[in-house]
């Protein structure tokens, strides 16, 4: 249909809509009737992945037992992965709990190296504590590391085993281009592949982290049932070993998705330990640790995934013909060959290429990658989370693709100065600082040559009056960029000007939508959009919020418009006085005593500073990085969501340049996530500091102050943007007053992060809620047809897969320290009895 | 609320030493209870906010100090509180039985108690009369 007639449609509807509500309650129910306007360019959104992170103390002075990388002479080349023989007798023989792995014996005059083992604490503390040279401060040429795990050592030769096993063991469906068929290398004069590349083909496989190269996370496969699915049985729980240290402890949130491809599931730990494993029995095949020390994290302890590279050109059995990429907390992209774990010594240096090239001084912790690359005509395209509310002059935003088998930077997008930036900055200069970041994941696009990245907001982000053009241009946008030349093509805002953290936070889905190449995007504020993949324009109608509030802060900078999806949205109702929650009356009139003390004018409400305001949905969602599944066939979304509000305030600070009592993340490196000892955040470089109570907690029950649910799931019709169901998502058994779990076994609906799996049998898998049950619903009804309880929260996107046969699905049980659901460091896997 | 009630009934203040301590508990709970609601009340009034927390919190007090008395009153005023309570949360948040959690559980449990202070109540009126 054509805009102007979706305008009218649109317009028709909304003001057929229309109620006698006052403007702000209709403006947030979008049922505003003064909308109109269906534009493009208008969108705006979300984020903000990393709130006020809960901290821990970064003390300890860790004397580990372990051995570590002191020992190892960074000079010495070294690499390794073991030799099993030697391994075998050393720390491999050692029983795989046991903690301390050991350095000691490997002879200092060998090169190399390492070694790991469970004992991962003891590593990843004494890399954090000790003078030892960091991996940053190692030169990349040198750099070394390397782990090898027991497993593998002590149960068969490992080193034998990879290579033998290579050439089985990779044998992933590939599907033809899809519009020419064939591979294409790159051309001489360039880095980059310009015609389609061959996708990997879900359906035994599980190849990108989406599922498959549309990231729909949809599988074809159909032996698991709504009839047989109870009869699911455990196959196997592997641990990875990487558990957190004293130094560590409470920054966990692994969020761990691994992929399978022949007869591996290919994963990152929290800790961006590279990690294969049998997917049909979780035996280890090898592990490969690029050290990241503890301060490089950032909100979180958190690998959500890898991505593979098959290079065309390779023969069977070559070094990393198969290649796991991944990039590092301590911003590093990490390229190790599929079947044996070698780093692919081609790729940059030594199988590293370092992100901090560029973007300024290093500070850990402030600028780390915890999303898969995404891989588009032989092009590794990544951004990176930069921990949020620290200041203004934040590392940049700046976007990069890499050539997949050189690790070369192919482009630069640098929002603020994309010509002046494609090939890298200047002599002497560094990417444009404070800029719009992508922490989330992008999705590729190959038969376009497109990557859609998904922005999130400026820093910092609850003010935002010294923000320049393009910044308010590019913020919380999604944006086209052509991985062949590193231009942009479009983009399509969520939110404009935004000062509400509302970053994009999910991966945007490929669809064919009424017959045109389509892109889903959902938001933070729960609106999901679908545009045309080619052009940016939307398909569906775009509304627009007129004559928003604008507060008192920065009325000048604030927009009094907004757009957003007519279509559908995952937002509920404005919250009234009425949604106060608590056990008792008394906890309950606190919070709605609160409730009136705040600023509250629908969603939109400015920050403000002679009061709290509240702002609903808080920044975890709508949706957030689990994203949506598409089920293809069926023409059903699913889409799981937060419903629960956030409660802020900005805090005066008499110098802006000052960050006083505050301590942002450069004054303060070493720390482990954002510095501990602020009550807010500062916004060094603003006027205001920021207060932000995730979940609008009440200080008297930790409880949420508004009432459940706090989550949901729901299925959307593709077609028409009608729910088809709506359900409350999580039960209240791990949840209660003062920390204490109910057991009750209702579904209150509780906050969730992570997404879900669809599979052809019409079976939805997913963890994400703080009930720590991992279940699968009926896709016609919503209905929980299973569910299992895991030993730690299962806050990450589920998958499945097939090995001879049988049909597996799998999530990591590895709780998140945000959440509060455990810690843990298990991949399990779920099949029928054979 | 509190000025409905109407069974107003006769006090024996030299009967004191048989109140039973639970029931002074009981009392004091209530009254306590009805402090807080009746203070967080009035700060809701004065923020714009509903008028049933303090109006509730006076009749909390009321019958605090009504089960102190060991007077049957307390009963009969609680009774009318909790009802109203009903009618309010009812009124205000429907079938949605999660928005009831606060509204209601905590009431509920008083009136039990209050239920099984009845005997106690009755002693003291028995003995007066």
């Amino acid at each position: 249909m054509t805009d102007w007639a979706m305008t009218n449609r649109v317009r028709i509807a909304m003001i057929a809509a229309l109620a006698a509500t006052p403007v702000w309650a209709q403006e947030t129910t979008e049922t505003d009737g003064d909308v109109i306007v269906v534009e493009p360019d208008n969108g705006v959104v979300v984020e903000d992945d990393s709130a006020d992170a809960p901290v821990t103390e970064e003390t300890a002075e860790d004397e580990a037992d372990g051995p570590t990388l002191d020992e190892v002479e960074p000079g010495e080349e070294a690499i390794f992965v073991d030799d099993l023989e030697a391994e075998a007798e050393g720390d491999a023989a050692e029983p795989a709990a046991e903690d301390g792995p050991t350095l000691d014996e490997v002879e200092p005059g060998e090169d190399a190296i390492f070694v790991d083992d469970l004992g991962m604490d003891d590593e990843a503390a004494d890399t954090a504590t000790d003078e030892a040279p960091t991996l940053d401060e190692v030169e990349p040429g040198e750099d070394a590391l390397f782990v090898d795990d027991l497993e593998t050592a002590t149960d068969d030769e490992p080193g034998a085993e990879a290579t033998a096993s290579e050439e089985e063991s990779l044998d992933a469906v590939i599907d033809p281009a899809p519009e020419t068929g064939e591979t294409s290398e790159a051309p001489e004069d360039g880095p980059a592949a310009t015609e389609p590349e061959p996708v990997f083909e879900v359906g035994a496989d599980w190849p990108y982290w989406g599922g498959d190269a549309d990231a729909t996370r949809y599988s074809p496969l159909a032996q698991i049932t709504p009839q047989n699915v109870e009869e699911l049985v455990e196959v196997f729980s592997y641990q990875t070993g990487d558990m957190p240290t004293e130094v560590t402890e409470g920054t966990y949130s692994p969020e761990t998705t691994p992929l399978k491809l022949g007869d591996d599931l290919l994963m990152c730990s929290a800790m961006n330990i590279l990690i294969s494993i049998d997917a049909a029995t979780g035996e280890e095949n090898w592990r490969f640790n690029p050290g990241v020390p503890p301060e490089a994290i950032p909100y979180g302890a958190t690998c959500r995934g890898v991505s593979v590279y098959r290079d065309p050109d390779a023969g069977e059995g070559d070094l990393c013909a198969t290649r796991v990429i991944q990039a590092t907390l301590d911003a590093k992209l990490v390229a190790v060959d599929a079947e044996t774990g070698l780093p692919c010594e081609d790729f940059g240096e030594n199988g590293t290429v370092d992100l901090w090239q560029d973007i300024g001084e290093r500070v850990p912790g402030w600028y780390a990658v915890t999303a898969p690359p995404a891989i588009v005509r032989g092009v590794v395209v990544t951004g990176a989370q930069v921990l949020d509310g620290q200041a203004e002059e934040a590392p940049s935003g700046v976007v990069r693709g890499y050539d997949a088998l050189t690790g070369e930077l192919a482009w630069a997008w640098d929002l603020a100065a994309p010509e002046e930036m494609r090939d890298g900055p200047p002599e002497g200069r560094v990417y444009t600082r404070g800029t719009p970041n992508m922490w989330t994941t992008a999705v590729a696009d190959e038969e376009l040559g497109y990557v859609y990245l998904p922005l999130g907001n400026s820093s910092v982000d609850y003010y935002g009056s010294n923000r320049s053009e393009a910044e308010n241009e590019f913020s919380t946008s999604l944006v086209a960029v052509d991985a062949t030349t590193g231009e942009e093509v479009w983009h399509f805002q969520t939110v404009r000007r935004d000062v509400w953290d509302y970053d994009l936070g999910s991966q945007p889905t490929l669809v064919d939508w009424q017959g045109t190449p389509a892109i889903i995007l959902p938001s933070k504020q729960g609106d999901i959009y679908i545009l045309d993949r080619a052009t940016g324009e939307p398909l569906t109608p775009v509304g627009q919020l007129e004559d928003l509030p604008q507060g008192e802060i920065e009325p000048d900078y604030i927009s009094d418009t907004q757009p957003y999806s007519v279509w559908h949205t995952l937002r509920k109702p404005p919250l009234e006085a009425k949604d106060a929650w608590g056990f008792t009356p008394i906890d309950q009139l606190w919070c709605r005593i609160q409730f009136h003390r705040a600023n509250y004018e629908g969603y939109f409400t400015p920050p403000s500073a002679d009061a709290p305001w509240i702002q609903y949905p808080g920044y975890n969602g709508g949706s957030d990085w689990g994203s949506v599944a598409v089920d293809v066939e069926r023409g059903i979304i699913i889409a799981n969501y937060n419903d629960i509000p956030n409660y802020n305030q900005l805090i005066e600070r008499e110098d802006p340049y000052q960050t006083d009592e505050y301590t942002t993340i450069d004054e303060a490196p070493e720390s482990v996530g954002s510095p501990a000892d602020n009550e807010a955040g500062p916004q060094a470089g603003s006027p205001y500091a920021i207060s932000v109570n995730a979940g609008w907690r009440s200080e008297l029950t930790g409880m949420p102050c508004s009432s459940p649910p706090y989550g949901g799931i729901r299925a959307i019709d593709l077609e028409t943007g009608e729910t088809l169901w709506d359900r409350p998502l999580g039960t209240a058994r791990r949840n209660g007053p003062f920390g204490i779990p109910s057991f009750l076994p209702l579904d209150i609906g509780t906050p969730n992060n992570g997404g879900s799996v669809v599979t052809a049998s019409g079976l939805v898998f997913i963890g994400a809620a703080t009930d720590n049950l991992f279940r699968a619903i009926d896709i016609e009804t919503g209905e929980t047809l299973w569910s299992v309880v895991l030993p730690a929260g299962g806050q990450a996107n589920p998958v499945t897969y097939e090995v001879d046969g049988r049909q597996y699905v799998m999530i990591s049980a590895m709780g998140h320290h945000f959440m509060e659901t455990g810690v843990g460091d298990y991949m399990m896997a779920w099949a029928l009895p054979e | 609320m509190a000025s409905s009630v109407s069974t107003s009934s006769h006090r024996h203040p030299h009967q004191h030493h048989h109140r039973p301590i639970a029931l002074l508990i009981l009392g004091w709970i209530t009254i306590i209870f009805g402090i807080v609601l009746l203070a967080g009340g009035v700060w809701l009034i004065a923020l714009g906010g509903s008028w049933y927390y303090a109006i509730a919190g006076l009749g909390l007090l009321a019958t605090g100090v009504l089960l102190n008395m060991q007077n049957m009153a307390a009963l009969w005023l609680y009774l009318v509180i909790w009802l109203g309570t009903l009618v309010w949360a009812w009124w205000e948040v429907g079938d949605e039985w999660w928005a009831q959690v606060p509204r209601m559980v905590a009431p509920t449990v008083l009136l039990i108690f209050i239920l099984f202070a009845i005997p106690v109540l009755r002693r003291r009126r028995g003995h007066a009369e």
